[in-house]
């Protein structure tokens, strides 16, 4: 809605300024709805935490919160637990996904359309529903307690195959048959214009995947049993669940180690997600 | 345009990582040591208590070379439990795991570790050093299946100092459920309601204790001790009287609800040092928690009983520890080591002043440390006396049947269903009645009955 | 761009030469890319679900090994079971509120942002921020807040005299708890995919609306929201899908508690397989699971396929 470009010059001044500040008003309502769970974190993770168990939510600001976790509990090694798997997660699923998107795009095969729908199909089965067989599965392959038990299963997903796909049908024709009539072969096509041309789409799938995997709860806490492998979300559930004093200053301080760097992150690519995610979606 | 911007964002990644990897990988290289037998040590003990067994490792690493031992907190029991069975056999389960009481029955069935007995017969350990009720809980046919180490009883804790300044009485030593009310409302009351008076944890741990301590079987065969487990019965009048006690204090406001789970039990012990709440019933295992948390001083009083009946005694909690038979011979040898380290006369005496569990090396009251915690702080040996003078008997000697980690959901789910104002008779026979299937098909499934 | 790429030597006779070469080929080269990725799905996503649909007609053992076949009984047991029924209406409810809320927070998010005025990027901006915030995060934020001595809430109700509500410890109100944090951590995204929209619909629609004197009230309803439809209905089923594999805000927050109350379906999946060790159980819990997601993923692929062609 464009509610202030189209003001009639005629309206009396003290009017407009009437309805600016009440657009600013609901724009900071919403805001607070938003942003007070976050504040309220940080705010309290500079709290001692004998202030914050009597209820108080003022005290003396300090670092002391960050550096015991810091010091005290395996937060960076989860961090980095996570950054490992995520980002091996990443470049498998981006190999993997946009090559047999190629193959469904470029590739004449018997049974091509049979297999496509039987990757659709898999898009319908939740991972959550297959974590029984799949335990036993990395357990026979000894990956338990290990990064390759959060990866491999998630090498290759349906879904981003079919983004890819997408994006591939969207290169023009012409530039195929110029490419065969230049003798270039698949493995060249694919790698040096099919690539390039999709780039978009591919780093909103990097993207996507990453923060799927960064995300991992259930899998992760099923399958390793060590803070060397643990990933982030488990380890601070891992952290909030060893607490008994509850260390609320320490924990809100965990929880915000953790969210400030995906944060920034956000902020800083936040006009590249939003049009990778609309193109991924539908407009 | 575009894509500086992403080469830019992928330039802050790299940074990040190399930054926190560099840190990661500085902690790793600080505890790498010499080549050692590695021996990873699974337990679920947590606040002081995980502090101190990571320190007992280190000491133990300290005082020798063959052996690395390697703590990992694996959450709760129930958790710990089927990770256990899992991942037996693979790379990923431990060499020495802490299980808890209820579960002595499946791991024993399962035959996932080697007999405790076999390393004792080996090394002429003296197993007499060892307080009998806890050795006789982890035996059977006279073998040691596994090492008694963490042992709690369940007791009461009330705010002596709040009851003073609110000019309460201090509950009798064994209170009988109406006791407990009385101080409870007079606490609601005296403060205005800026103190709760009481709570109770929905754990199916003190529902187990509540039937304990009424003389009542929760499975049939004498709780197991006599021959698989069959059947179980919620639903009995010892049982009903505790809900119904619950219940009614709920309705009148005097039991404030934290609900279950860890969080439950984290925030009764928050607002319990903050002076927000007077009493709560929980395991003697908080004793370290609360003396080194508290300003003010702490009362200490029994498991509560129904009124007019004697109370028959609560049994231990707390668990025991194992060694996995799926490793080489040095590493459970390894494992058989630091067990011995855990329950020395010494360490079980730490052990009591740090955590609140009960010593279970009969040499430990002898140490100066737990000498002068008695004189300084006689409250803490209350756990100890209920113990002394209660009868073991096969009801309030723990229950040896499979799935209890079921049961224990499915009696906190029905005291949610109790505290929520339930209907007491029907939650705790959908909760007997839920159990009893899972009885007949584990059993079934496991072949122990056909 | 072409220009610059190797030739090949010979191109006599191209028309032919490739053709021969062409179907010679793409068969082996299909292999090789799609090889990779059909071996991952079978190993973990189509054999998983046959051993799953296997394992539920059987129980299990303490290692998850089946024993005895038992058919369809651990189906009618779980049909007939209140527990698992109140599991079933309390998920169903969850998803239907977190959808329903998720899409109306974010219409409204996106509307106002999408106002021109000074520093509405700084308000863009933070609108979309939970994206950042994973689900331990969000748990541990939202802990805090509805905890009961020292929680934000408790203390509001508390300096207000109103009475104090046990957020995770009543089970309608920890039904709402979880609600809020679930539609809480959603909204960033939803916020964007809207928002994204709402840039595409034309200004000229507006200007139109305004010059026939329509108030802008009649406009969300009459223009914005028909114009962006198809992207809510993507959204609400998106969501929808999402919120039935909720797991990690309940494990942190209620443990499927109290009174089952949260106990939604791929909680108890986890609960009855990874904590009571029953697989059978846990396992026809998923295949049941699996038949309502796809349903919900065949009604999203129909809408999908309008959009997009294959």
């Amino acid at each position: 809605m464009q509610l202030v470009t189209n003001d009639h010059v005629s309206k009396p001044s003290s009017a407009r300024r009437l309805k600016k500040i009440g657009q600013y008003a609901f724009l900071i309502v919403l805001m607070l709805i938003v942003v007070s769970p976050f504040l309220l974190g940080f705010w309290t993770s500079f709290l001692p935490t004998s202030q914050i168990s009597k209820g108080a939510l003022w005290g003396k600001l300090s670092l002391a919160n960050y550096w015991a976790a810091f010091t005290t509990t395996p937060i960076l090694r989860y961090l980095f637990n996570s950054i490992v798997i995520a980002s091996l997660t990443t470049v498998a699923q981006v190999v993997f996904c946009s090559m047999s998107a190629y193959a469904f795009v470029f590739l004449k095969f018997k049974g091509r359309k049979f297999l496509f729908y039987a990757f659709l199909a898999t898009m319908m089965l939740p991972f959550e529903a297959e974590v029984i067989p799949n335990f036993m599965t990395v357990k026979s392959m000894g990956l338990l307690n290990h990064f390759a038990v959060m990866v491999v299963p998630f090498m290759a997903t349906a879904f981003g195959t079919f983004m890819l796909r997408q994006s591939f049908l969207q290169i023009p024709k012409e530039l195929k048959e110029a490419a065969d009539i230049e003798g270039l072969n698949h493995w060249q096509f694919y790698y040096r214009i099919t690539l390039p041309y999709s780039r978009i789409s591919i780093v909103t799938l990097a993207a996507y995947s990453f923060l799927t995997s960064w995300n991992q709860y259930l899998w992760p806490m099923l399958t390793t049993f060590s803070d060397n492998f643990r990933p982030v979300q488990d380890g601070l559930r891992q952290l909030q669940s060893s607490e008994t004093f509850n260390n609320w200053g320490m924990i809100q301080a965990s929880a915000c180690i953790v969210v400030i760097p995906t944060l920034i992150v956000l902020f800083i690519g936040q006009h590249y997600f939003k049009a990778g995610l609309n193109e991924g979606s539908v407009k | 345009m575009k894509q500086h911007r992403i080469i830019g964002l992928l330039g802050l990644l790299l940074v990040f990582v190399l930054i926190v990897s560099g840190c990661a990988i500085g902690h790793a290289s600080a505890t790498a040591t010499a080549p050692r037998e590695k021996i990873v040590f699974w337990h679920e003990m947590t606040g002081p208590a995980a502090d101190q067994l990571k320190k007992f490792a280190t000491q133990f690493n300290a005082s020798q070379k063959k052996y690395q031992i390697v703590p990992e907190f694996e959450g709760t029991y129930n958790e710990a439990v089927q990770k256990i069975l899992q991942t037996h056999g693979t790379s990923a389960s431990p060499a020495i795991f802490q299980s808890m009481d209820v579960s002595t029955s499946e791991l024993y069935h399962a035959k996932v570790a080697t007999p405790m007995q076999h390393f004792i017969d080996k090394d002429h350990y003296n197993m007499n050093q060892i307080a009998a009720v806890p050795r006789a809980f982890y035996s059977q046919g006279g073998k040691q299946i596994s090492m008694p180490f963490n042992t709690s009883q369940p007791v009461l804790y009330y705010n002596t100092s709040l009851l003073k300044r609110l000019g309460i009485k201090a509950p009798a030593k064994d209170p009988s459920y109406s006791d407990i009310t009385a101080v409870a409302k007079q606490i609601q009351a005296k403060s205005k309601g800026k103190v709760n008076g009481m709570t109770v944890e929905e754990y199916g741990w003190l529902f187990e204790q509540f039937m304990a301590n009424s003389n009542e079987h929760m499975a049939n065969n004498e709780n197991g001790r006599q021959g698989v487990p069959t059947a179980v019965n919620f639903d009995q009048p010892g049982a009903k009287k505790a809900m119904q006690w619950i219940q009614t204090n709920v309705k009148n406001k005097d039991i404030i609800n934290f609900g279950s789970g860890s969080t439950a039990e984290t925030n009764e012990m928050a607002a319990f040092l903050a002076g927000k709440l007077g009493i709560f019933m929980q395991s003697s295992a908080d004793i370290g928690n609360l003396t080194s948390g508290m300003k003010d001083k702490l009362g200490i009083c029994y498991f509560p009983h129904a009124d007019g009946q004697k109370a028959n005694g609560v049994s231990i909690g707390g668990a025991s520890l194992w060694i996995g038979n799926d490793k080489s011979k040095s590493v459970q040898q390894g494992a058989w080591e630091f067990a011995k380290f855990l329950v020395n006369a010494k360490n079980q005496a730490i052990w009591e002043k740090i955590t609140g569990y009960m010593a279970i090396n009969k040499q430990a009251a002898k140490e100066p440390i737990l000498k002068n915690l008695f004189a300084k702080q006689p409250m803490v040996a209350v756990p100890g006396e209920q113990l002394a003078r209660t009868k073991p008997n096969t009801a309030n000697s723990g229950i040896f049947m499979e799935d209890v980690v079921q049961e224990r959901t499915l009696t906190q789910t029905a005291m949610q269903q109790v505290y929520n104002n339930g209907n007491i008779g029907k939650a705790l026979k959908t909760a007997t009645d839920s159990m009893n299937a899972a009885i007949k098909n584990n059993n079934k499934a496991s072949g122990l009955t056909k | 761009m072409l220009q610059r790429l190797p030739k090949q030597v010979d191109n006599s006779l191209p028309s032919l030469n490739l053709a021969a070469k062409y179907k010679l080929t793409d068969s082996g080269y299909a292999i090789v890319f799609l090889g990779p990725t059909l071996m991952l799905l079978v190993a973990f996503v189509f054999y998983p679900m046959l051993k799953t649909l296997y394992m539920s007609f059987f129980l299990t053992n303490d290692f998850g090994k089946t024993t005895a076949f038992v058919g369809l009984s651990n189906y009618v047991s779980l049909i007939t079971s209140s527990s698992y029924l109140s599991s079933l209406g309390a998920t169903l409810v969850f998803v239907l509120a977190v959808s329903i809320l998720t899409v109306v927070l974010g219409v409204a998010l996106a509307v106002t942002a999408n106002q021109e005025l000074k520093g509405i990027r700084l308000f863009r901006t933070l609108f979309s921020a939970t994206m950042g915030v994973s689900v331990s995060v969000a748990a541990i934020f939202w802990l805090f807040a509805f905890n009961p001595s020292v929680g934000v809430f408790a203390q509001l109700s508390q300096a207000l005299h109103l009475p104090v509500v046990n957020w995770l410890t009543d089970p309608k109100s920890a039904m709402v708890a979880i609600i809020i944090s679930t539609v809480w951590m959603n909204l960033g995204f939803t916020f964007l995919i809207i928002f994204g929209a709402l840039q595409s619909v034309p200004k000229s629609l507006y200007e139109a609306a305004d010059i026939v004197g329509i108030s802008k009230l009649t406009q969300l309803f009459k223009v914005t929201i028909p114009m962006i439809s198809g992207t809510l209905f993507f959204v609400m089923i998106v969501t929808l899908i999402e919120a039935f594999k909720s797991f990690g805000l309940i494990d942190m927050m209620t443990e499927g508690g109290p009174d089952n109350a949260t106990n939604l379906l791929v909680y108890r999946i986890y609960q009855d397989a990874f904590i009571n060790g029953n697989f059978a159980q846990g396992s026809t819990e998923s295949i049941l699971l699996t038949i309502i997601i796809a349903i919900f993923t065949l009604i999203q692929f129909k809408f999908l396929g309008k959009r997009v062609h294959y």
